[in-house]
């Protein structure tokens, strides 16, 4: 297995700061299971460092530090179970906490370059990670044993270290962890223990313990970002210009100034970000090309509590200049010209093979899909609190990366890094809205009008909808020509883009595209540029893509008279047999196949996330999905059946979570999402006309077949992969229930009636 | 302004407050119970659940001087010690994924156990209609059942 690197010469200076009498709180907590707090960027639990990652108490309590966001994936309860493997210590006696992407920065980044990633994002825990937890768990373990083979005078092969318990093995001498953890942290190791192999490990793979937030959440007593209470705090209500892109033109505070609370109306102006310090630029980057450079345009109403501030905003006159956007009169003109985009060739070529011009037959299939703008819609609206003096800026924030969050911080307010105190909450859903950061630069530049006192700006569920950083709306046409087997011998595809991509995830990389069963392929792209502002959305880009790969060749498998399965298998029969596995498993559970009356159907895609063009990575994820449509076209979504191959599964229930969670989010966005645009602006606002499934609404059986794992040795990350196929396998089940076929969504818009 | 008084987990309340401010916003930003969240604020996606003299009711649509006088129950008063058998399905059940719109679930299912011991897939369906974007509606489902010994789908 490969070593991870350790940066020794931090344990050193830590641990040497330690002896030098560095001051440190040893108040124990109350001892019970491994927990967090309700406020979990504080740090309660004192204890001796052994690195930045990592403290143990002389009570025994084992404090780690978790770089990455809990966004519902479960990683503050996924990561200390990593480290524990190693450590052997007991679980009851972990308690996690946030690190500090501050701390990152002052200790030569200490998280991120560790290879935590410079990337502090929600997932890959166990895929990108855990190699690094359990080094952490391991080193820590050798120099306990190395602390109490010091202090009995004995080899250290001699003590067995468990459950939290030292043992001399051959005089049964015992000392607990916390009896030598002041020694341990003084100790350096010549070099890194080697960590067991998979097969002795007795926690990962075995147990799914109740993740240790869970009793914060049931209890009322997790912080989200909304839920932060601070002396002296005020309230925000927040307003942006309707048309993105537009400008504060005017506005009247002395109509709203004397309502009750009142306290200031603010103006946010986006010449005011100050950017980060030249000297800090080469150190950090704002991620992906797709994190804004400055704050958008915004009024803010500030108020002794949220009511009276939302209430004077509601009365507040505003006039916004709108800017070019406000030209776009209708979806339906957003639509058309996307469609128009690809009657012309594509601009960018991203992937080719063979020649697409050997045939010269008018294609066998020439068709058109759409997926309209969405809203990743987490429960928690979106808020933030910072407090902003001259030189210093403190914030306490909801991120989905909390580096990112920290550094935009910092890009707003212009401040030296080392200023910048960033502290990490609960998060109530993020789905990619929360990832670039451009909540909490709206955050600290509110508070930077408002100075001195801390400022909780909140937007409305209505603000947080129509000031969306969306789905990218995507148009896209597929041209196939099938030979006398009905066998694609070119495939050329071409995608309009309404924003920025980082990846084309499974269109230009299909192993449909890719794998070679076609010989003349041809990819590309053309751009559409909109004033909608777009962003990540679970599973950016590819769940716009599979949806059309996989619709177009179930179109490519019926005009072949192929059954839709039959014909998948043989494009890949020469791919990783992952694919044909969770294909064959998802079916065969399904019962696919088997005759239905009118009216029922069975639909099948298959998709992999973040890579489908590469064998044996992240997770491949095959669904099937049966439906029942009644003649006057009300679909129910009987059941879904999931198979899927992430190589190997540490936490199987955590797992299943994700995928159970995940088909029903892909559910939603196919049958359900779209966000539409009338002059300019964005016309839903609130759960009334961007609607969500509900428990009435779910599938009777979502069932999550873990039998076509491979066991790879690779833990692929399970959260984005379901939002892919679900979709598509409805539709394409829709269409052997009725006939019609479903290259739009969503499927809500569509007439399903049949006689 | 006269003092509007209440009760809120037993405690008697009295809160010089606008009339108008809705109840989800006098427990968060008054009372300084957070475990009642803000999801819509249009009563559509039952974060802010809590029971009013039992019934319940989302709190985001509620003006405080419609419930003077009343018995209000928020998360924080469901159990003494977080020790509710819901409370304690759900962790075990491992029912939660980011958590936010928990509370209100909870809140909704323990005012439908007062009405129905012993609940279909039915009555789930027409009792908690709460949103949540992190789909775990089949284990709040298989919780509620094992919470009453119900058979489920």
């Amino acid at each position: 297995m490969e070593q991870v690197k350790i940066n020794r010469r931090t344990f050193l200076v830590t641990a040497t700061a330690f002896a030098g009498g560095m001051s440190l709180s040893l108040a124990a907590p109350a001892a019970r299971a491994a927990s967090i707090s309700g406020e979990p960027w504080l740090s309660n639990a004192g204890g001796v460092e052994f690195s930045p990652w990592i403290a143990i108490a002389p009570d025994d309590t084992v404090i780690i530090r978790v770089a990455t966001p809990e966004i519902g994936n479960g990683t503050v309860t996924q990561t200390p179970m990593n480290v524990t493997e190693e450590l052997a210590c007991d679980w009851s006696k972990v308690r996690v906490e946030f690190a500090s992407p501050r701390r990152d920065y002052l200790e030569n980044q200490v998280y991120s370059k560790a290879g935590w990633m410079p990337f502090f994002a929600g997932h890959a825990t166990d895929s990108d990670r855990m190699k690094i937890a359990l080094q952490i768990g391991a080193s820590a373990r050798e120099r306990l044993k190395a602390a109490a083979a010091h202090q009995w005078n004995v080899q250290v092969a001699d003590i067995e270290a468990r459950n939290s318990v030292l043992t001399h093995v051959p005089t049964g001498r015992k000392l607990r962890y916390g009896e030598v953890a002041a020694k341990a942290a003084t100790i350096q190791l010549k070099a890194e223990p080697t960590l067991k192999p998979q097969s002795e490990w007795t926690f990962l793979g075995k147990a799914s313990p109740a993740k240790l937030n869970l009793p914060e959440i049931v209890r009322g007593s997790a912080v989200y970002g909304l839920d932060v209470r601070l002396p002296g705090m005020v309230y925000a209500a927040l307003l942006q210009s309707p048309v993105q892109g537009g400008r504060l033109k005017s506005h009247d505070p002395g109509a709203v100034l004397k309502m009750p609370g009142v306290r200031a109306v603010v103006v946010v102006d986006p010449s005011k970000t100050k950017g980060i310090p030249a000297s800090d630029k080469a150190n950090y980057k704002l991620y992906y090309g797709l994190a804004e450079t400055a704050v958008q345009s915004a009024v803010a109403v500030i108020a002794d509590h949220y009511w009276q501030a939302k209430k004077a905003l509601d009365a507040l006159p505003v006039v916004w200049e709108p800017g070019p956007g406000a030209d776009w009169k209708s979806s339906e003109q957003i639509y058309d010209a996307a469609m128009a985009v690809l009657d012309k060739p594509a601009t960018k070529v991203l992937h080719t093979a063979g020649d697409v011009n050997a045939v010269t037959d008018p294609p066998t299939l020439d068709l058109r899909y759409l997926t309209p703008y969405c809203d990743s819609a987490p429960l928690e609206p979106l808020n933030g609190t910072a407090v902003v003096t001259p030189d210093k800026v403190e914030v306490w924030h909801p991120a989905q990366d909390p580096q990112q969050a920290w550094w935009v911080a910092v890009d707003e307010t212009g401040l030296a890094p080392d200023k910048v105190y960033f502290h990490q909450t609960y998060v109530g859903g993020a789905f990619g809205r929360r990832v670039l950061a451009n909540d909490v630069r709206m955050v600290v530049a509110v508070a930077k009008e408002y100075p001195g006192v801390p400022v909780h700006v909140i937007w409305s569920r209505e603000e947080m909808t129509r000031q969306g950083r969306y789905r990218t709306l995507i148009a896209t046409r597929f041209q196939a020509h099938l030979d006398g087997q009905g066998m694609p011998q070119v495939w050329k595809a071409q995608a309009c883009l309404t924003g920025p991509i980082m990846v084309a995830a499974s269109f230009a990389d299909s192993p449909y595209v890719v794998g070679g069963a076609i010989p003349n392929v041809q990819i590309g792209t053309s751009d559409l540029p909109m004033h909608i502002l777009t962003g990540a959305y679970r599973g950016p880009w590819y769940n716009s893509f599979v949806f059309m790969v996989e619709t177009f060749i179930d179109e490519c498998a019926l005009t072949a008279k192929a059954d839709p399965l039959a014909y998948r298998l043989k494009l890949l029969a020469n791919w990783d047999p992952a694919w044909s596995k969770c294909l064959q498993v998802a079916a065969d559970k399904a019962g696919w196949g088997k005759p239905l009356p009118r009216g029922q159907g069975q639909g099948i895609a298959v998709a992999a996330w973040p890579t489908a063009g590469l064998r044996q990575t992240g997770t491949i994820i095959c669904a099937v999905a049966t439906v029942e449509v009644s003649p006057d076209g009300v679909l129910k979504v009987k059941s879904i059946d999931v198979a899927f191959d992430c190589g190997r599964v540490a936490n199987r229930d955590a797992v299943a979570a994700q995928l159970e969670g995940g088909a029903i989010h892909s559910l939603n966005m196919s049958l359900n999402e779209e966000i539409t645009v009338r002059n300019g602006a964005v016309v839903e606002g609130n759960f009334d006309q961007y609607p969500m499934l509900r428990m009435g609404d779910i599938p009777p059986r979502i069932t999550i077949h873990f039998d076509a794992l491979s066991d790879h040795d690779r833990f692929g990350i399970v959260g984005e992969a379901p939002i892919g196929p679900i979709g598509p396998a409805v539709g394409n089940a829709i269409f052997q229930a009725t006939g019609k076929r479903m290259r739009t969504t969503p499927f809500r818009k569509h007439d399903l009636t049949w006689t | 302004m006269s003092a509007i008084t209440l009760r809120v987990n037993g405690k008697p309340i009295a809160l010089d407050v606008d009339p108008s401010t809705p109840l989800l916003w006098v427990l968060r930003d008054h009372l300084g119970m957070t475990g009642t969240k803000y999801g819509c604020g249009i009563a559509e996606c039952g974060a802010c659940t809590v029971h009013v003299n039992g019934e319940a009711v989302r709190s985001c649509q509620l003006p405080i001087e419609y419930v003077a006088g009343a018995e209000v129950v928020t998360i924080e008063g469901l159990s003494e010690n977080g020790d509710h058998v819901l409370q304690k399905l759900w962790v075990e059940m491992n029912v939660p994924q980011c958590g936010y719109c928990q509370t209100g679930i909870l809140m909704a299912t323990a005012a439908m156990l007062a009405h129905v011991k012993k609940p279909t897939d039915k009555d789930i369906d027409t009792y908690i209609t709460n949103i949540c974007r992190c789909g775990t509606y089949p284990r709040v489902r298989a919780a509620i059942h094992r919470a009453t010994d119900t058979p489920g789908t």
